[in-house]
């Protein structure tokens, strides 16, 4: 499931007065089962870019692949089954939910495309479990839960559509740092099944801990698309878009410059505390 | 969704654009009373070239004002066909197979249809020329009056305010939640009439209810600044009558009772 983007441009409502130039060629490769963090600022593309994963937005130019669909500015072919392929996961999902039923909020994806009724609910109830949440609730309306709970029960509502690109704009914003932590364990499971993640987050910390890829957009240019290792290298580009560093990069980097010599590509506290054990060692 | 151009509002610095709110609004409701004298086609004349020089004034493109019709074509369609139809006065003037055609409803059919493109054009015209706020203050000063007879009127400008502040925050509310449901498979434009229900059903419900909580919000932000409708306020915008507006209500006066004047000779 590579995604591919060719010379994408992307002008809202162009040939109007409010026309804006959202994406300006962007070029881009994701491999299949990667977990890609997409950074940037309020309005740099972010979510323009990833509304083109899934067919909700249409290149004004350039062509944009996901697998062996190629969608192209003149697009004739039906979304449906891309929208299956990519779920497609919006900031503050929770306002998607309408159903009674939590059970039918989640088979409600499933069911448009084209799963039977009982199979649904039988991955309802699993991607239930999944997201923290048992059985139990099912039958309650999702208008009776917490903020944090609804959210998990519209991930749930996406996952179970079963694609194969996951794409998260900003899905932990607003959760407590328990709950962050969990949605976070669930999205690199998804990944480690052989799927591909694409996260906006504006949370470096994340980015160090689970991602293994980085995009930088800026102004609707893609600016970086490396290894997060690489990018959490460039201290003074960084700086200059005003991006903190994750604490576990910027404690090595205040380290090595009081005589350690720590690789950067440490991404978890238990690793940091083995180097630095074994760093004291010699 | 982004083709509604009725009623929205498009900044500019034209002579009409810097009229007065009152003025205007006071104007459009002579003008549409105007629009039904009978006055002939020489007083749809009349206000059809008043029309036509204060959108050449206001600079608003032609296109839009097209646009802005297109909603009521099936209107005029309707009235229109109903109209040949059913209305038989004066002579037959054509037979269409076993229907004839009357030339009192082509008489009529004419100032039907000359009528509602003289009353959408001067509406988009007040409402593409005149700021959301500016209109309520418009609308409020106006109202001043009928606070002696205990009308609501600072409470009934709040309403007008609010609501035409929302109405952008809703579309986009709309776009993003129809967006959502695009990614969960829901097809909006296709499908049988039962998966168009359920599609619509997606939207609904959501917005229903981020609407309620926006104004749950609204309430208790307005609140917790202690907000008292019936407080004596000032207002830091004021609006300010210039000697073009005084020019422009004349010719306005001049024109309604010029028409006034002329149903009465015709």
């Amino acid at each position: 499931m590579a995604i591919t983007f060719k010379e994408v441009e992307y002008t809202y409502s162009p040939d109007t007065p409010f026309a804006y130039h959202a994406l300006k060629g962007i070029n881009l490769n994701i491999p299949k089962g990667s977990f890609t963090a997409l950074i940037g600022h309020t309005g740099s593309g972010k979510s323009t870019l990833i509304q083109h994963i899934n067919g909700l937005l249409i290149p004004t130019q350039g062509e944009v692949c996901i697998d062996d669909y190629i969608i192209t500015p003149n697009n004739k072919q039906k979304l449906k089954p891309l929208r299956k392929k990519a779920g497609l996961v919006f900031q503050f999902p929770e306002y998607q939910l309408f159903e009674e039923t939590i059970e039918k909020d989640i088979i409600f994806g499933p069911m448009n495309f084209g799963v039977d009724e009982e199979t649904a609910k039988k991955i309802a109830r699993e991607m239930l479990v999944k997201v923290g949440l048992d059985e139990s609730y099912l039958e309650r309306s999702p208008f009776e839960l917490s903020g944090g709970q609804k959210r998990r029960v519209a991930i749930a509502g996406i996952l179970a559509m079963e694609p194969d690109i996951l794409v998260l704009d900003e899905p932990t914003a607003g959760l407590d740092p328990q709950g962050t932590k969990e949605m976070m364990h669930l999205f690199k499971d998804f990944q480690q099944t052989g799927k591909s993640v694409i996260m906006v987050t504006h949370d470096m910390n994340q980015v160090l801990e689970y991602c293994d890829h980085a995009i930088v957009m800026n102004h609707g240019k893609i600016e970086k698309n490396c290894s997060v290792t690489e990018l959490f290298n460039e201290t003074e580009y960084l700086e200059s878009l005003s991006i903190d560093l994750p604490i576990i990069t910027s404690f090595i980097h205040q380290l090595n410059q009081q005589g350690f010599n720590l690789p950067v590509s440490i991404r978890s506290v238990d690793e940091l505390i083995e180097a630095i054990g074994g760093e004291l060692h010699e | 969704m982004n083709d509604i151009v009725f009623g929205q509002y498009l900044p500019g610095h034209s002579i009409i654009h810097r009229l007065d709110p009152r003025l205007k609004i006071a104007s459009l409701l002579l003008l549409l009373i105007a629009v039904f004298f009978d006055a002939g086609f020489i007083g749809y004349g009349l206000i059809g070239l008043f029309v036509l020089l204060a959108l050449l004034l206001s600079r608003i493109p032609f296109k839009r004002v097209l646009k802005s019709m297109k909603p009521m074509i099936f209107m005029v369609l309707f009235l229109t066909i109903f109209n040949l139809f059913f209305v038989r006065i004066g002579h037959v003037v054509y037979r269409l197979g076993p229907v004839p055609i009357y030339s009192g409803a082509i008489r009529q059919t004419e100032y039907i249809v000359v009528r509602l493109v003289l009353i959408i054009c001067l509406t988009t015209m007040l409402t593409s020329t005149t700021k959301p706020l500016d209109m309520t203050l418009g609308l409020e000063r106006l109202m001043k009056p009928l606070r002696k007879v205990g009308f609501p009127v600072h409470e009934v400008a709040m309403m007008i305010s609010i609501a035409l502040r929302f109405i952008p925050t809703l579309m986009e509310e709309t776009q993003r939640i129809m967006k959502a449901q695009a990614s969960r498979g829901v097809d909006f434009n296709e499908g049988t009439f039962k998966e168009k229900i359920a599609a619509i059903v997606s939207l609904i419900i959501p917005l229903f209810i981020s609407a309620f909580q926006r104004a749950e919000d609204l309430a208790n932000a307005m609140e917790s600044r202690n907000y008292n409708p019936s407080a004596k306020r000032t207002r830091f915008h004021q609006l300010h009558w210039h000697y073009y507006d005084t020019i422009a209500i004349t010719l306005v006066l001049c024109l309604f009772f010029g028409i006034w004047g002329l149903s009465f000779i015709l």
